[in-house]
């Protein structure tokens, strides 16, 4: 463990932490409207971790059933990562309900409301995230890594070229509805360094 | 503003990418009537710039999902935010045909669409431009990848041969049903049935007539139980669940099995006599799984074949008779 946080100072977590705080503020801000319903907002939690725990940080997320995920790189400035937002399967049938999609939930409907979501919150988090460390982040194309799979298949064909990641996670809820996702920003172990630099500076 | 001749000419050029660059380009307006089109869009849909401009998306493309596409661009328009559509969602947004007619293998164009906010002097997103993506290639190779592991996962589940279920496929069939008959919402029997002799009947009749003899029990076994409740377990072994059957009943399934089994081999002339050898088991409250009820059902069938074969043996707790 000692060896894993040595990359961040407290107070570049904490720095971190309040990054993610505004940004976030900003994208339940944008699901709220999109939803006409009241987002909980969490507090961020922000921590470096190893290839291995990957997993593990999922499943803590979503430790029993089946979810669905989509995943987002996006780059500037040269600092690069991905987004990864999971959803609960159990929350679909309120989703559909909140954004007024019509007719049976099919896998189709799902992946319709997946993306839209996705759409939303990824966008508008790593928008407010650039925003503050003035940087344009430009977002890829996203992809479906898995629905309705179990957790531990969702990770298995990655590539694994990285030893360890400077991780937020968010974990948003919807009030009086059973919905529930984690939206989680991991950052490539090269582009923390940089990241760093521009947090330092906020902090000088 | 010192310069202008160069701002004009950087504008020119910049037009020269945005007409031949690779990617569809067009340019909405609040009523979604088109600002611009560039030479990808007017290649694959036959409609030149001059003949788009200022036409409403909609009426143009009346086949276009206006209601979907809406949910897709207001929130662009509202919200300045991005929005992604992806192939999976819709394999395409525009019906363009394969930009490789001849050797792609796809009949139109997959596209995946980004939808990005385009602000005014006054930051208002009143223009949004959208991005398609050819990702064909992408899309092809990923229904050919899935139905490659389908079929090696039927592979893995059937027996080439015959068409049965193989014994991985076959153990959490049987597995469900001993939880099934735990809760007392079914009961049954399990059969085992093994030729006898087959070796030497192989090497007198020929290979390809094995063979014909063993689809021929899988076909009859898939006819008696249907195609989950029967497999091959081995060369010549095959096993069947017969739901609902006590033990009397499953002895009198397996004996006309034994005797259809023997009639294989009447009408052929120099053929040594074509037999089974069948144990049984029926289901108790003892049996805790699979494995287990299929060693029952062994060492019934063993205790035919010790008997002589060509016989039906049913198991009982303190030992086997038939």
């Amino acid at each position: 463990m000692g060896a894993a946080t040595a990359i961040l100072t407290e107070d570049q977590r904490d720095c971190y932490q309040e990054l993610t705080n505004v940004a976030m503020g900003q994208a339940a801000d944008r699901l709220a409207r999109l939803l006409n319903a009241y987002v909980v907002l969490p507090i961020p939690k922000v921590s470096v971790i190893e290839n291995s725990d990957l997993n593990m940080a999922l499943q803590g997320a979503h430790s029993d059933s089946s979810v669905s995920a989509v995943c987002q790189g996006f780059i500037g400035a040269g600092i690069a990562g991905e987004a990864l937002l999971m959803f609960n399967d159990t929350s679909f049938a309120s989703l559909a309900s909140l954004m007024k999609y019509s007719g049976p939930l099919s896998q189709q409907a799902e992946l319709e409301l997946l993306m839209d979501t996705s759409s939303i919150l990824i966008g508008a988090c790593i928008h407010g995230i650039g925003e503050q460390l003035e940087i344009v982040f430009n977002q890829g194309h996203p992809v479906v890594l898995g629905q309705h799979c179990d957790m531990n298949d969702l990770l298995n064909h990655g590539n694994n070229g990285w030893n360890r990641t400077l991780a937020i996670e968010i974990h948003y809820t919807i009030e009086h509805v059973n919905i529930e996702c984690e939206l989680l920003l991991l950052f490539t172990e090269d582009s923390v360094k940089a990241l760093n630099r521009k947090i330092d500076y906020l902090l000088d | 503003m010192t310069n202008p001749q160069i701002e004009i000419s950087d504008i020119h050029w910049l037009m020269d990418i945005l007409q031949n660059i690779d990617v569809g380009l067009l340019v909405l307006d609040r009523n979604y009537d088109v600002q611009l089109w560039n030479a990808f869009m007017e290649g694959h849909s036959g409609i030149s710039p001059q003949h788009a401009k200022g036409k409403n998306l909609f009426e143009m493309f009346p086949e276009l999902p206006e209601t979907w596409f809406r949910q897709k661009a207001e929130p662009v328009f509202q919200l300045k935010t991005r929005t992604f559509t992806i192939w999976e969602q819709r394999p395409y947004l525009f019906r363009f045909s394969n930009s490789r007619p001849i050797t792609g293998r796809s009949e139109f164009m997959y596209q995946n669409t980004s939808i990005i906010p385009l602000e005014s002097v006054t930051r208002q997103a009143d223009h949004i431009c959208v991005i398609i993506y050819d990702v064909t290639d992408t899309a092809v190779s990923k229904s050919d990848t899935s139905k490659a592991l389908e079929s090696i996962e039927a592979m893995k589940s059937h027996d080439a041969l015959t068409g049965l279920l193989s014994k991985e496929a076959w153990l959490p069939v049987l597995d469900s049903f001993i939880q099934r008959a735990g809760k007392g919402e079914t009961n049954g029997s399990l059969l085992l049935l093994d030729m006898d002799h087959f070796r030497d009947l192989n090497g007198q009749l020929g290979h390809a007539q094995g063979d014909e003899i063993l689809k021929r029990i899988a076909q009859g076994l898939q006819n008696l139980s249907g195609e989950q409740n029967c497999a091959r377990l081995g060369g010549e072994i095959f096993g069947v669940l017969l739901e609902n059957e006590d033990a009397d009943a499953a002895v009198t399934t397996a004996e006309r099995l034994r005797r259809s089994v023997s009639a294989l081999g009447k009408g052929r002339a120099n053929v040594p006599p074509i037999s089974a050898s069948i144990g049984v088991a029926t289901w108790s409250k003892e049996i805790c799984d699979a494995a287990h009820w299929l060693n029952c059902t062994d060492k019934a069938l063993y205790h035919a074949k010790e008997s002589g074969r060509n016989q039906t043996s049913l198991y009982q707790a303190s030992g086997p008779a038939s």
